[in-house]
């Protein structure tokens, strides 16, 4: 079991006030990650879940139980530090014990427990080495061994890739996967990454500024964002977000766009003219970057990515976008969902349909 | 000459003068030591000789013989030991706990304690000498070793160098500790000591010579012969009836030295780390 609440979280840093009034619940078993740009507060509201950074106000439940007060180290939650603050001074064994030694677990049961975990994320080998003389994966895999030890309720991981190369890191979120799989133990996990928060959470919660933005799976979060933030921030390239004559904006995500140079895309809301200014080669897709002739008249940059790569640089193209893959978003950039505001819906719509004729 | 020449040329000429003012420098702190030795093993009237011989020209251990013969030098030494031994062990338990306080938590008066900790490192003990004397004597204690042990039981100078080094441990190291469920005092004994070694052997050291060598305080602080250490001992030697005779003055201060210099070989390795700025791993 490892279900936490967060109820009315506050956190100031002197004058600062970096979480305000914040609310969340992670549900038992999950892997949520809390993802959010740089200084949003990801790494704080770790800490204070862990204990080891209190909150101002605000309370913390584990399991429906109040832990505000509860010492960082009888929490029973488990962390890996962005930097994996290993002990430089122990052996990789030393580092998976010392926990294990303070909460007096016998000798014969840290033995074994030491050579179970060692076993699974294959540091077994290197039990007897000093940090030092370990590479970035494998010191990664001390932190993350001597958390499993513990048999935590919570892990709580701040980045614990960011500092390993592309493959590696790749290899290792499959692992951390897979461990979840096998754990079903509740991690949360810190990253400004999102296409590794798309890859590994059950659960993504967006933050920026200290507040969080929305939170759902990620096919929900792609699929229905709720503000132009979250619309921007997941997704590569970002969703093209451009401003519509009645202040309201529009946005459509660049793999959603049609292009070519001769359809006449008549059954699109939306449809314009433009010109290729570049084109980038991904592999199996290829980024266009199209300046077309917008709704109010002006002329805006938008991205469109393609499977095909059959337009040249220069060309006059057409692009256009369905209804059903058309976001608008109010003067205060939150989402106008036809379901929840009809009116204002249409409205945008029309927009678009007025400048077309 | 080319250009090459030249620059093998300046090579030779700065590597040279650097090697022979690294010797001078060398010469300079060692003359004295290789003095003092050469003197001890010299014959009385080789010491009075002008100009004095650089290697003895006759061998004898009567000075060693003297010293040992003519003062109860176990007793001093055992003073010494007792005392230095007692203070190292002292400040180990008073100094860490205090540096990794100043270091690492935020207390009501932090900042004032940590003011007076510093100006106490400032103030001479021949400033306060009198007034602690008159203090211990009020408590009884005048007439054993405590006095000499008491008054540097912390060390100003210990905290201050633990204390920069404490800083310099990452937070995120202690903080795991702590989700490690480590207590301060494990923190402190199986984390900050094996992190600091360097310092902590340094200023055990620091430590050791002062007290070993020291000479004023216990000179204020002791009437009882019994209790006086090898260096008021060394310093009897002077005044002794034969007159000032090098030799055994000489050799009594080998022995004083002796520890010392063996301690500081020994660890000096150790003493240039800690002095100099280290990255952590
Ligand atoms: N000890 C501190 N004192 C003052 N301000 C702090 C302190 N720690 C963090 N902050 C501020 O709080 C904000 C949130 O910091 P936090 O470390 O939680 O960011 P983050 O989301 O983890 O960012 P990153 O992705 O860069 O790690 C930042 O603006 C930071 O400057
Ligand atoms: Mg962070």
């Amino acid at each position: 079991m490892g279900k936490i609440v967060l109820k009315n979280i506050c956190k100031n840093f002197g004058e600062v006030k970096v979480l305000e009034n914040l609310d969340l619940t992670i549900e038992d078993g999950t892997f949520t990650v809390l993802v959010g740009s740089s200084g949003c507060g990801k790494t704080t509201l770790l800490r204070i879940i862990a204990g080891i950074g209190p909150a101002t106000s605000g309370e913390i439940y584990l399991n429906d139980e109040e832990i505000s007060d509860v010492a960082p180290g009888r929490r029973n939650i488990a962390m890996v530090f962005q930097n994996y603050a290993i002990y430089p001074n122990m052996t990789v064994k030393g580092n998976i014990e010392f926990g294990l030694k303070n909460n007096h677990v016998p000798k014969a049961e840290r033995e074994r427990l030491i050579s179970e975990i060692a076993e699974s994320v294959g540091l077994t080998e290197l039990l007897k080495r000093k940090p030092s003389a370990l590479s970035g994966g494998q010191r990664q895999r001390v932190a993350l061994a001597r958390a499993m030890v513990k048999k935590p309720e919570v892990f709580l991981m701040d980045e614990p890739l960011s500092n390993l190369d592309a493959k590696l890191r790749i290899q290792m979120r499959s692992e951390l996967i897979e461990l979840h799989k096998r754990l079903k133990t509740t991690f949360v996990y810190v990253t400004h990454d999102q296409v590794e928060a798309m890859s590994m959470a059950d659960k993504i919660v967006l933050m920026e500024k200290g507040v969080i933005q929305q939170q759902g799976s990620p096919e929900e979060i792609y699929r229905n964002p709720s503000n132009v933030f979250t619309a921007q921030f997941i997704g590569t390239p970002a969703m093209n977000i451009l401003k519509l004559p009645n202040g309201c904006h529009m946005g459509f995500r660049p793999e959603k766009a049609l292009m070519s140079e001769t359809a006449p895309y008549e059954n699109c809301a939306y449809r314009t003219q433009g010109q290729v200014l570049t084109r980038e080669m991904l592999g199996s897709e290829t980024l266009y970057k199209v300046m077309v002739a917008h709704v109010d008249g002006s002329s805006q940059p938008v991205m469109v990515k393609m499977t095909e790569e059959t337009i040249a640089e220069d060309r006059s193209v057409r692009i256009a976008v369905p209804e059903k893959d058309l976001y608008f978003f109010d003067r205060e950039e939150a989402r106008i969902r036809k379901e929840e505001k009809p009116g204002q819906y249409e409205e945008c719509l029309r927009c678009l349909r007025e400048v077309r004729t | 000459m080319t250009a090459k020449q030249k620059r093998k040329i300046a090579r030779i000429v700065t590597g040279t003068l650097n090697t022979l003012f690294k010797v001078f420098v060398g010469f300079l702190f060692l003359f004295p030591f290789y003095w003092m030795a050469i003197t001890s093993v010299k014959p009385y009237l080789e010491t009075l000789q002008f100009p004095p011989t650089l290697w003895p020209k006759n061998f004898t251990w009567s000075g060693y013989q003297t010293v040992f013969r003519e003062l109860n030098i176990w007793m001093y030494i055992k003073n010494t030991i007792i005392v230095t031994g007692s203070v190292m062990v002292i400040q180990i338990f008073v100094d860490v706990p205090a540096a990794y306080a100043f270091a690492r938590w935020k207390f009501k008066g932090s900042g004032i304690l940590w003011l007076l900790v510093m100006a106490a490192f400032m103030v001479p003990g021949q400033l306060t000498f009198i007034a602690i004397y008159f203090m211990f004597a009020d408590w009884g204690i005048l007439n054993s070793l405590l006095p000499q042990i008491l008054p540097s039981g912390a060390s100003a100078f210990a905290i201050f160098l633990l204390r920069q080094n404490f800083k310099q441990i990452p937070e995120e190291l202690i903080e795991s500790a702590r989700l490690d469920n480590a207590s301060e005092w494990k923190i402190m004994w199986r984390l900050m000591i094996p992190m600091s070694k360097a310092t902590v052997v340094t200023t055990l050291l620091f430590s050791f010579i002062g007290h070993w060598n020291a000479y004023f305080w216990p000179l204020v602080m002791t009437r009882d012969e019994k209790l006086k250490p090898i260096t008021l001992a060394i310093e009897r030697l002077k005044d002794m009836e034969r007159g000032l005779d090098y030799t055994v003055i000489m050799a009594g201060n080998i022995i004083l030295v002796l520890p010392v210099v063996v301690l500081f070989l020994l660890f000096s390795k150790k003493i240039i780390q800690a002095m100099a700025y280290r990255g952590m791993k």
